[in-house]
């Protein structure tokens, strides 16, 4: 039998019964519309989560740290001395700028006490951090007003601080002054206070002014809370903490360094390098990683709902399939006596099975499509609304991929095909002699 | 319903020339029919042989067995057994289909053999708009698309009237004279005015066998029935 007379004479018989082919291809659309519906929520979801992620850094930067009290039990009692914290000294630098695909090593300190930044009256005890860098243009900061180049007695502040500024000396239910713009805080003078205690508890206090020479834009990091200085002017001040005792970076080392990648495919594989070599690192893409394997498994169990209406279908279909195939047994003897093989009888009986899961999943993909146009018509306008009243808008929508709208429409035509497996086995070996008088 | 063995037919030694017009004739239950079906490779026996053109049916497997049914074999069968939802032309196409003969040959033949058997003009009508007879000689035409040399009929007049019978007696004759072989099981006694070769048959054993040099001559009717 040809290809196409068998394909012709499916589809013939397939609309011989109409409503019954209707019928069971119902549940198809059902099943391949919630395998559709739901796969779409979850990447969607997905989607918007990792572009919030997208948003808050920039993904080849990796953060290590020290690693406090790494093998301190192995060590033995006594605590993490500083005998087993792995250091970020400068040779555990050269290590690190040593792994392949890492572009740049920069330190990043920050302040080892308490300060209170004042602006006039206003106060803010945002931190203190430097970053050994010319430009913090280098480091993905990105500026909203004035320069990104610290000298010595200059800052760059992040866009959170310059609303935290608030008055001390207003009293709980006494209104507080609006906190400064932007532009009023750029070339302002902020006077830092810093406070340590002696060995025997007296109270030491030491100012210094810094000149504000940019404001950063929000980039959802570590830098929208923090006041930048100059990375020298830094390490004095934390030395002045320290009883003016020097800092040694061969021995000390550094509180925290931001490990640049040249690609972020290499991202994942330098912070696993980097923790071998016995450090803490943590990169944002990794986190994107984790989420993403996180949502794969979402649109699995998310699928694996729809699946099990599928299956109901499924059995609808196993069930008209073996019903035609008692309805039509005369006509299966018939088409034996004038020359169809059981191979021919076969094929047809399961080209009509896959031919309603075939139909169901092209209503399906087409429903469930659908349905994720509604769904983004109203979260939209159920968003907007949130908005209005002062909500945060959140990324609820629902992408429908072309390959699920193919895969779909393939896996129900398989679905029909497995359902019709048994009856069409049952029509195929049927005996002619006794098909024909079957009554 | 009891498990026992019945045997349909037994002991059953049958020469069948080619050419001939051979009639079984027997009471029901006889074991006509199944004999029948043996010779057109619809049934298989538990044991024995038959041998069609050289070939040893027994031997096919069930693939083979199709392929000698659409290419060696054509049945008419008591109940017509045409497909209600199509039409006649149809209905003469679908085995075709399965041979896998061009959509444009299959027509033109289809055409001609409903010319053939007097309904052209009913080409397109539905099993259910046509009589008996009409839709017998749809299936005449059905069981010819291939070209088989052996014509297999189960009681083909036995939902007939009288002229109808004949009329699809006639056709069976004319096939005969070109040169087909025509095995027919029939209750009509009329039938046997027609056969070469006449088989009785009682509790699946043959007991009576004749040949005749020619059929005997038989009157048979103008053909009315076409409206």
């Amino acid at each position: 039998m040809r290809f196409w007379d068998l394909v012709s004479l499916i589809f013939e018989n397939l609309s011989r019964r109409k409503g019954r082919v209707v019928l069971t291809a119902v549940g198809v659309v059902i099943g391949t519309a919630a395998v559709v519906l739901l796969v779409s929520l979850a990447s969607g979801l997905q989607k918007s989560a990792t572009s919030n992620l997208y948003g808050i850094d920039d993904l080849t930067k990796i953060e290590v740290y020290p690693n406090y009290g790494g093998g301190m039990y192995i060590e033995g009692p006594g605590g993490g001395s500083t005998d087993t914290m792995k250091q970020l000294t400068t040779s555990a630098l050269q290590e690190i700028a040593a792994i392949d695909g890492v572009k740049e090593v920069i330190p990043k300190e920050y302040l080892m006490g308490g300060a209170a930044i004042r602006y006039g009256r206003l106060e803010n005890y945002s931190s203190l951090m430097a970053v050994d860098t010319d430009d913090l243009a280098n480091m993905g900061y990105k500026i909203d007003q004035g320069s990104t180049e610290l000298r010595k007695g200059t800052a760059v502040v992040g866009s959170w601080v310059v609303q935290n500024f608030y008055d001390p000396s207003v009293r709980p239910g006494q209104e507080q002054p609006t906190p400064p713009t932007a532009e009023d805080l750029l070339n302002q003078k902020l006077r830092v206070v810093l406070t340590k205690w002696s060995s025997d508890g007296e109270e030491i206090q030491k100012t210094i002014n810094l000149q504000v020479i940019g404001i950063l834009q929000e980039g959802r990091n570590d830098g929208d809370g923090s006041i930048f200085i100059d990375f020298g002017e830094l390490t004095t001040l934390n030395e002045w903490f320290n009883n003016g005792k020097r800092i040694n970076r061969n021995k000390d080392g550094y509180n925290n360094v931001v490990v640049k990648a040249e690609d972020v495919d290499q991202v994942v594989a330098i912070t696993e390098r980097i923790n071998e070599l016995g450090f803490m690192a943590y990169s944002p893409q990794s986190m994107v990683e984790g989420i993403n394997s996180y949502f794969i498994i979402l649109q699995l169990v998310f699928g694996g709902i729809g699946a099990i209406a599928l299956l109901v279908a499924a059995i609808g279909i196993a069930n008209t399939m073996t019903m035609a195939i008692l309805e039509r047994t005369k006509e299966i003897g018939l088409m034996k006596a004038i020359g169809a093989t059981n191979r021919d009888v076969l094929s047809i009986f399961l080209g009509e099975a896959a031919g309603i899961g075939f139909l169901g999943g092209l209503g399906g993909a087409l429903l469930g499509w659908l349905g994720s146009k509604v769904i983004n018509v109203v979260a939209m306008s159920f968003l907007a609304s949130q908005a209005q009243s002062g909500g945060i808008p959140s990324g609820l929508n629902a992408v429908t991929p072309a390959w699920l709208l193919i895969f779909s429409i393939i896996f129900a035509t398989l679905v029909g095909l497995l359902s019709g497996l048994y009856p069409a086995l049952r029509a195929a070996t049927l005996a002619p002699m006794m098909a024909l008088k079957y009554e | 319903m009891g498990r026992q063995k019945v045997h349909a037919l037994d002991g059953v030694n049958l020469d069948i020339a080619p050419g001939s017009f051979t009639v079984i004739m027997g009471p029901s239950g006889s074991g006509k029919s199944t004999l029948l079906y043996l010779l057109g490779g619809l049934d298989r026996a538990t044991s024995g042989q038959i041998w069609v053109n050289g070939k040893e049916l027994e031997g096919l497997d069930e693939n083979d067995l199709g392929i000698y049914r659409r290419k060696s074999v054509g049945f008419i069968f008591q109940s017509f057994n045409l497909i209600a939802s199509m039409s006649a032309l149809q209905n003469v196409i679908f085995p075709m289909r399965f041979a896998g003969i061009p959509r444009g040959e299959r027509h033109k033949r289809a055409v001609r053999l409903l010319n053939q058997v007097g309904l052209g003009k009913r080409a397109l009508h539905k099993p259910t708009e046509l009589s008996g007879g009409q839709q017998q000689r749809v299936a005449v035409a059905r069981a010819l698309v291939n070209n088989p040399a052996l014509i297999l009929a189960d009681e083909p007049t036995g939902n007939l009237d009288t002229t109808s019978s004949f009329a699809i007696m006639k056709i069976l004759k004319e096939l005969n004279e070109d040169g087909r072989t025509i095995v027919v099981v029939s209750h009509d006694a009329r039938m046997r005015q027609f056969a070469s070769h006449m088989v009785y048959i009682l509790d699946g054993k043959i007991v009576s066998e004749a040949e005749y040099e020619e059929a005997s001559s038989f009157e048979i009717p103008e053909d009315d029935t076409e409206e």
